[in-house]
Order: structure tokens, then sequence, then C-alpha cells
């Protein structure tokens, strides 16, 4: 049976999601299909956590432009989504002459921009700003911040699905149809676009496409053939929250400008760890996310540089993250955001090529989109749009005042059941029972950050996996980790 | 036991009516784990006479780390016998039971002060307590893949030996069907055994260093008994698969335990168990500000145990790791000997004489001693060796000595120092000699 | 053949140099084949010599494992041989005690199976089993 929607978002991510939020504002209805089991599985939850201030894009970009109002209405939208967000300002340090005309640069380039309060600033304000950081001079961004990228990419998830969004997930597109006949014929004269997935057929006057890493791929099936994504992996390390005091800001050295990337960043986290990366390099699959041991030496070498406290024991876990490029190993450094429609293919938006500042210019693509869709059709705002999303409550961060009563009205909350970031039994059974219906142990575990603590899940795993697959009704060969065939387990070792 | 209800006056829409803050409860000693070194410490203590003693444990049911030792070997040396660990553990739960001693269940501690204050967390609420004496009975957690950096995929299939442990033996769940082992530790030798009872193949056993770091028991009943082979000076350098494990590359390493190019061979397998070390669970005793010798990763102490915060005491694996539990539940009674005079006396003496070893030797236990009463060195060799002397200086005085056919890194040594050997009040040192 | 015991007897742990005039392996490779002790070196006293000789004859091992419980407070409880049995005899017993299930409550020490494929040793609990508590 299909499906029929007014618009259908391809791709659950932070774009994605963005996208169907700002959708989910009007009469109109709309399905997000999302291949995998969750919306922040690929590059959405596998970044820096960086709100960018706008310095390191081009004047006159898309990338320019939307960073600087990505970044600016932040606030606002951390507020209506309750999420966490910290302004903290960022660094660009250096060392030589060499350096100094990078970083003004820089200033130029996002004076241009419009970026607010850029300075550039001596040893003493380095120290005065960052005093574990080591700099002769930097760029100081006031307005740079640092967010959640899950809880980011599920509260936009989340109300978008709370205004009415409805959210597929395991649906991956396999192929695209206009009014019964593929794209690759000529066009008809009304567009009208059949959605093949791997679970059902789907139809809409329009379709998005966030699919990120695959957004080249969906294209091709809505006829455009000019892009190509280049997939450049970039390794991270996270360090232990008891160096997390030691950086009250995002520090990074002067980008070379032969690199692709930005240069080996230090980052503070919103939840008290530090980030270190990450690298760059141009890989061959899309979902290689396998971690590199040159790279590990690298990173710890080059971050102590400007971090010297950094030492290979403070290290508590590495992940990986995949850049969705338009520019390929050879000519290096940055393409603009694709966001296109084509009159040859009405009602298809493209979004292509979304890396960072992609995570800062969400809300501004998002409302792009919307634009685009506007001068085509009548929007109407719905009257009981809510912007407003309440995140799962975070016993640690409560006064002790608090968590006593909250453990007076459920006593859930007085079982810890992670003991390294003190999650309750209540915030595990809040997380099970997401409003999105996502039943993974990722899910669980980037809800409420269970098992991203020092023992990395030791003493809790065994238990949260047991709440999953009893509140869930799941046999233990059910249990998947992050994506479909990431099975945990094997069955019983005692059968009835 | 004592209360301490503060209570100030509020107006509240129904009428006035007194606010009660929350209560500190007091008591003589809080003894945070109900694991073999908490219940040991805790029996003790009351036959000693202190009795207001509070064990707090954050598990449903006391005996810690036991409850999940299926396999046997506990007991041999204190009940002459081969006992499971959840059987060990009951002999101290009966006792415990059978003297009143009181243990809070299903509550964890949220914060530790240098004052002795602690803050729990159950399902009645938060509750604040203040002891005479604390003491740190928190066990130890697991080395992960991570901590050693291993790279590779993240994929499902990889689990340290503990929670592999836990899943097989308490929550009855089957994690693998084709695994391979790193670290030839004491739990990931148990968990070859375990697995093969129960129909995984285990393919082998990978140890970085040039030898085995788990018990000669272990290696002879839980690989040798399986033709499992054990490969010394190996370690993983990757893990493949795209959502559940599929394989791993091993290499050889050199003598500075780096990789060898060129030596990487493949295996197939779904599971992977990470067995490579433990480190005490010492956020706690980080909290409350005792300091941490960086070479066992616990409180330092002195003889008596007390750590560098006045009052606060730490024995078993959380101090140590341990390899046999009957030393565990020994180090606790010794602990609860040191309590009971500090009760008494409310503070206990000086321990001005520290303790040095070679670098053979991989630490000592106690750091430091008073050298006014008899004690027991606890130490560990970095790697085996036979025909041995461990031998205590003041200066160049010999002032112990103790001859070892062989010592091997996974047997923990344990050495009585008398007050009558020291010489003076320098420092010791703790050297090791080959003959 | 030459091959080195470390005894497990008691925490000396002497390492015991056998020899042996037939080739001897595991009983699953030549289970008519006993090996000729030739010469017994390294043993402290008399108790390492009868472990070892024991190893090399009739190697026997305590065997542990977990057995499905209904009606309880835990899915599987933990037991264990009261004795040990042949060390060819383990997967049998193993094989066994998938097919065993006990009723809840249960206590340490309670018998699961007695005299388990005649070898004279019983099956037994390790951990209190509690009946179920209602939901």
């Amino acid at each position: 049976m299909t499906q029929i929607y007014d618009c259908i978002v391809i791709g659950g991510g932070v774009i994605g999601s963005a996208v169907a939020r700002e959708l989910s504002r009007y009469e109109l209805t709309i399905a997000v299909l999302e291949k995998e089991l969750d919306v922040c599985t690929e590059t959405s939850g596998r970044n820096s956590a960086v709100l960018h201030a706008g310095f390191n894009n081009k004047p006159g970009s898309l990338m320019a432009k939307l960073c600087v109002e990505g970044n600016t209405g932040f606030d606002r939208t951390a507020h209506e989504l309750d999420i966490p967000f910290k302004r903290t300002g960022k660094l660009v340090v250096g060392f030589d002459n060499e350096d100094l005309a990078g970083i003004t640069f820089l200033k130029d380039q996002g004076d241009q921009n419009g970026c607010p309060g850029l300075e550039l600033v001596d040893r003493d304000r380095i120290k005065s700003l960052a005093p574990n950081i080591e700099g002769n001079f930097a760029l100081y961004s006031p307005m740079t911040g640092i967010l959640n990228t899950f809880l980011y990419t599920i509260a936009l998830a989340e109300n978008a699905h709370q205004n009415g969004a409805a959210y597929f997930f395991d649906h991956e597109v396999t192929d695209i149809f206009r009014s019964g006949r593929n794209l690759s014929g000529r066009s008809e004269p009304e567009p009208e676009y059949e959605i093949q997935t791997n679970h059902g057929r789907f139809r809409t006057r329009w379709v998005i496409n966030c699919a990120g890493l695959y957004s080249d791929k969906i294209a091709r099936m809505l006829g455009n053939q000019d892009y190509t994504i280049y997939p450049c992996r970039g390794e991270y390390f996270i360090l232990d929250r008891k160096l997390g005091p030691y950086l009250t800001m995002p520090a990074y050295p002067v980008p070379n400008a032969k690199a692709g990337g930005l240069g080996i960043h230090l980052t503070p986290t919103v939840d008290g760890t530090i980030l270190i990366g990450p690298s760059a390099e141009y890989i061959d699959e899309k979902d290689d996310y396998a971690s590199t041991q040159e790279v590990s030496n690298l990173l710890i070498k080059d971050g102590a540089r400007i971090f010297p406290r950094l030492q290979a024991n403070s290290i508590i876990r590495s992940y990986t993250g995949i850049r969705p490029k338009l520019t390929g190993k050879n000519s290096g450094g940055y393409a603009d955001f694709v966001i296109e429609e084509r009159d040859i293919f009405p009602g298809a938006i493209n979004l292509i090529g979304i890396e960072s500042p992609g995570l800062t210019s969400s809300i501004p693509i998002a409302r792009l989109v919307i634009n685009m869709i506007g001068q085509k059709e009548n929007l109407r705002e719905k009257p009981d749009f809510d912007p407003h999303r309440h995140s799962l409550l975070c016993f640690r961060d409560q006064s002790r005042d608090v968590q006593r009563s909250l453990i007076q009205a459920d006593p859930d909350y007085g079982e810890i059941i992670c003991r390294c970031e003190t999650v309750t039994r209540a915030e595990i059974l809040a997380a099970i029972h997401n409003p999105l219906g996502v039943a993974t142990l990722a899910g669980i575990k980037v809800r409420t950050r269970a098992m991203m603590g020092r023992c990395q899940g030791g003493y809790c795993q065994t238990r949260i996996t047991e709440l999953l697959m009893q509140e869930k009704n799941l046999k233990p060969q059910e249990v998947l980790y992050a994506r479909k065939s990431s099975n945990m387990f094997f069955g019983r070792v005692r059968e009835i | 036991m004592k209360e301490i209800k503060s209570q100030i006056p509020s107006m509240n829409p129904m009428g006035s009516t007194m606010q009660t803050l929350p209560e500190t409860i007091l008591h003589d000693v809080i003894i945070i784990g109900g694991g073999p070194a908490g219940l040991a410490a805790a029996i003790e203590l009351k036959r000693l006479g202190v009795s207001d003693i509070l064990i707090l444990e954050r598990e449903k049911e006391p005996g810690g780390i036991l409850r999940q030792c299926i396999h046997d070997g506990f007991g041999l040396f204190r009940f002459k016998e081969s006992l499971s660990g959840p059987e060990y553990a009951a002999r101290f739960i009966e006792q415990s039971k059978a003297q009143e001693i009181e243990c809070l269940t299903n509550t964890s501690v949220l914060e530790i002060t240098p004052q002795k204050e602690v803050i729990t967390a159950s399902g009645n609420g938060l509750t604040t307590y203040r002891a005479k004496a604390v003491i740190l009975a928190m066990g130890c957690r697991e080395r992960t893949r991570e901590a050693i950096l291993i790279p590779g995929s993240r994929v499902a299939g990889v689990y340290t030996a503990g929670v592999a442990q836990s899943y097989m033996n308490l929550k009855n769940i089957m994690i693998g069907r084709t695994a391979v082992i790193l670290g030839s530790g004491d739990i990931g030798l148990i968990m070859a055994r375990r697995l093969t009872l129960e129909g995984a193949q285990v393919k082998a056993v990978f140890e970085i260093q040039p030898h085995a770091n788990g018990l000669p028991r272990n290696i002879e009943q839980c690989l040798n008994d399986f033709h499992i082979p054990l490969f010394l000076s190996h370690t993983i350098t990757n893990i493949k698969g795209h959502n559940r494990l599929e394989g791993v590359t091993v290499s050889q390493v050199d003598g500075n335990l780096r990789p060898v190019s060129g030596t990487e061979k493949d295996y197939a397998c779904d599971t992977l168990i990470i067995s490579v070390g433990l480190i005490p669970e010492n956020e706690l005793s980080e909290m409350a500000g005792t300091a941490i010798d960086p070479r066992t990763h616990g409180s330092i102490v002195d003889e008596f145990y007390q750590t560098s915060v006045k009052g606060i005491f730490a024995a078993g694996n959380v101090l140590q790791v341990h390899d046999l539990v009957d030393f565990v539940s020994l180090e606790a009674e010794r602990l609860a000997a040191s309590v009971s005079l500090y009760l008494e006396k409310t503070s206990l003496p000086e321990a001005g004489i520290s303790i040095e070893s070679d670098l053979n030797i991989a630490f000592t236990v106690p750091q430091h001693i008073t050298g006014r009463s008899d004690c027991i060195l606890s130490l560990r060799v970095r790697e085996p060796v036979k025909k041995c002397k461990i031998i205590l200086l003041q200066g160049d005085t010999v002032i112990r000595e103790a001859r070892l056919p062989k010592a091997i890194p996974a047997e923990m040594i344990q050495i009585p120092v008398c007050a009558a050997d020291l010489v003076s009040l320098e420092k010791i040192k703790v050297v090791l000699e080959h003959e | 053949m030459n091959r080195i015991f470390t005894c497990i007897i008691c925490p000396v742990g002497c390492e015991i140099e056998v020899t042996t005039r037939n080739p001897f392996g595991y009983p699953d490779k030549r289970p008519d084949e006993e090996p000729v002790i030739l010469e017994i070196n390294g043993a402290n006293c008399e108790r390492g010599k009868a472990y070892v000789e024991n190893e090399l004859k009739n190697p026997q091992r305590i065997v542990t494992s977990s057995v499905r419980v209904s009606g309880g407070n835990m899915p599987i409880v933990s037991v264990r041989l009261s004795a040990p049995v042949p060390r060819d005899r383990m997967m049998d017993v193993i094989e066994e005690l998938r097919h065993i299930s006990i009723e809840a409550p249960a206590k340490i020490g309670q018998v699961v199976v007695k005299n388990i494929l005649g070898s004279g040793s019983d099956v037994i609990v390790t951990k209190q089993v509690q009946k179920a508590s209602p939901h």
C-alpha cells in the first residue's frame, strides 16, 4: 500500500530533522525516511559539536551566510528544544608570523561575513581566557559555542514528530519514480514522486534530499548527475572528564591552507569531557568508520603542543565521523552548500555536501528550503504548532533538593544504573520509551549519557540491556547495538 | 545510631508547619561496598566490639563481584575447600546477618567528603551520613578496549571479560559463538573455559607480554584442558566488521611491545573478549581527597590501611587488585583491627617510614609505615623470575629477607615486617635479587 | 617425552618436570595409551608427585556451570560438582545440565542431580534462590 504525504524528507539527521521541524509549522503532511535505526547514526552523531561563528567560510557563500544566521539565533533554538548549549567563545592560536597572517586572514573573513566581536588577542589575553592553552597570539571568537550534537538532532526530530511529522526508521530509499515513470525518462507536466524503499512505497509532491553521505546517490535517482560525495574521515578522541576543568573553550591551531580539515582541534563538550580531533583522510567507503593507529599517535602529539596536559592515558574513547565532501582528494579545500531545485525536476530539493558548518546552519538551511517551497505553494501556518520540546530530565545536573523530590515522586530516580555518569533507572526507562520509538542500545546511550563514562558500560551495560529487553519485549538475539545486524547476543545460555 | 534533625519553620499555604531539612545520620563506621572486603571488615569489627556499622551496597544483594564468579577455587586457604564465588560470599553474608550488621542494598554513594560525610541515593531518597571512620571497599573495574586504543571498527561483539561473565552467569545470555581473547588475565582465562563449556569455539588467547598474566592453575584448567592456544608477545591490531564483529588482525610484538609489521594474521570470529587488567574503582577515593598511588591506582595507605585522609581506610580490590579472595578477607580483617583501634584512640600514629621499591617490583602496599607495629607487606614482581630473594633494606642493613623458588606477577607476595626488624626510622627499600 | 606441570595443590606452585616413555597427549588422542612415568623432578613434597601422576593418568576436574530456574528471582543459578570427575567427562556433564531445571526456592548445597552420570559426584546449587516476588 502506497503511503501518501505532502512532503517527504530523505534522511533524518540534523538537516533532515531541522527541515521536518520547519515543515511541521505548516499544514502539510510530512514523512521522514531514515535508513538507519536512529536519527544521529551518521554524520549528525559524529562531529565536533561546535556552533561555529562563521569566520572559516568564504565571504558571499551560502555557508558563510547561513552559519552566521544559525549561530546568532541559537540561544533561542536551544531554549525551545531544551538542549544544553554553551556560548564558550573560541581561540584560534598561533606561534609565528605565518600563523599571524593566517589569523588576520580569518578575522578579515569573519568581519566580512558579519561575525560579531572577533578580536586579535595577545599571549596575556590568551592566558586570561584559557589558562591551559599555549599560544603567542590568537583570534578570539566570542560567538562560538558548544552543544551536544546527539541531543540537538534528537530534539529536532522529537519536536518535528510532536508536531505531526512521521518518522520511518529502517527505510532506505532504493528508487524514485515520477508519475509512474523512472526519472531517467522525460519529464511530465505534473511532477509527483513515487519513492520506493526497502519497506514499502511512498508518494509525494515534495522530495527533500537530506541524505548526507548518500545525497549524491539520491540526487541521481532524482535525475541530477552533477555531484559526487567524497567521503573524508575524521578521527576523534574523547578525554576523561578529569581534564575538563582545564579547557574552558575550543582551542584550535591556525589551519593549514593546503589541508582540507581545520587542524587538530581541542573542544570541550557540554558534558565536561574534551574532544581532540578530527584528523582528515579521504577514504573509499562511505561507511568505513574504523579508527587507525597512525591517527591515534598523531592526534596525541599535535594536541599536546597546544594543550600540554594531554597524555595518552587521558583517553577514554575514540570515534570517527565522515565528512560528505563535494571536493575530492586532489582538489582539497571547500565547496559551498548545494541547496537546489531544478526546473526540470520541480518538487525535488537536493541538499548536497552539507559538511561543516552544517550543524550550525541547520535551521537557516531548513528555512531556505521552506522558502523554496513557499515560492510555489501557499503555506498555511498551523495554529497549534509548538516549538517547545522537553528533554529527558538529567538527574545528575539537579540540586540535591530537586533530586530528593524526584526520588520521592518516583523511586526509580533513586536507583543509579550508570555509576560513572550518575544516570538513574527512571531516565533509562524514559529513554527506552522515547517518542521516536528508537530501541537500540546506542539510542539509550546518546539520550542519557549512560555507558559514556570512565568504565564505558562495564557496570551498567548488562542492566540496561536487561531493561531494554523487558520494556520492548525483545529476545536476546533481537537486541541491537546501533545498526541492523549489530546483534549483541546469540540467545540464552539455558533455554526453557 | 544518632540522628540530627534540623528544623526551620516555613510558611506554606496550608498553614504553618515545620519543614524538616534532611537529617544527617551518624555512624561509627560506614563501609562502602558489601563485597568480600566490606563484609569481612564488618564481621571482624563486630567481633572486636564495634557495633555501630553500616554497609552501603549498590546491588540488590551483597557479595560483590563474587556473585558472578561461579567457578571454584575460592577459599582454598581460608576454608580448605574449593568453593565457588557465591558460596564464599554466602559464608560471610550469613555471618553478617547472624551478627545483625546493618546492610543497605540498592543504595549508591553519590558523594563523599574528606570530612567523612557520605550522601547516598536509593529508592527511599537521598540520605546524608557522617561517620567517625569510613572504609572504602568498592572493588575494581576493568580496563576497556578504548583505554588501550585498539584501532578498527566499533562493532557489536566486543566485550570485556567481566561483562561477558555477567551476561552469561547472571543474565543467562549467550554473547557469542566463535571467540578470540585478548589478554591472559584470570578473568579472560575463566571466560575461555566458560564459553567453551557452553558450546562456543574459543580460537586463541593473545597476550602482549612475553609471559602469561593469569595464575598457572587457570592456564592449565582453562586453556590446556581445551587445547586453546596461548600466543605470548602478540596483540590485536585491528578489529573488523560492519555491524557485528567479523574478525580481528593479530600481530607479534617486539621487546618494546610494539607490533611488528609483516607479522599480521587474521582470525575470523564474532566475539572478542578483552581481559587486559583491572583498575581500582577509585572515583570515590579521589572524591574523598585520598592520595592515589599511580602504581596501584588505589589509595596510598599505611600499615593501618588508613589513607592520607584521617579516618578513611581502604582494603580489598579498591586498594590493590588481588588474585586470591582469601587474602582480601585477611586484609579487610587487619583493617578492621586498625579501625577498632582508631575509634578507641581517635587517631593512629603517624607513619613516617616510606617504602620504596626497585624497578623489578611493581608496587608495595602499604606505602609507608610507623615502624612501631608488625605488619604485612604486599607486593608483586614486574616479570616472572625463578629463584630469587626479596630483600628489605634500611640504608645498607638488611632487615628482612624472603627466599622464593619462583615469583610471577600474577601471584601477590606477602612478607611479614616486624617492628623489631627495623633498625632506624629511615625509609625502607625493597629490592629483588636473583640467585 | 618431557612435560612441565605447575602444581596447584599449595601456594608454592612447584614446577614439576615429568619424563615419560610413550608419547602421551590428551585422552582424546590416544585413549588406550597410558604414559609410563620415568622420572619426576621438582616436587617439594609427595602431594605434588601425586598431583602430577594423577594429571597424567586420570586428570580430574570440578565442573561449574548453571541450570535453569523456574519461578525464581533469577533465571539461572550457578552449580558445581561436589567432587571432581574425570576430565574427559566434563562435556558430558555439561550436556546433562543443559536439560535440567529446578524450582525456586533453592538453598546453597542443595543437590540438583545425585551421582551424575555415575561419577560419584553430585551437582549442588551454589547460590541461594528465592521465589520470584510478585510484580
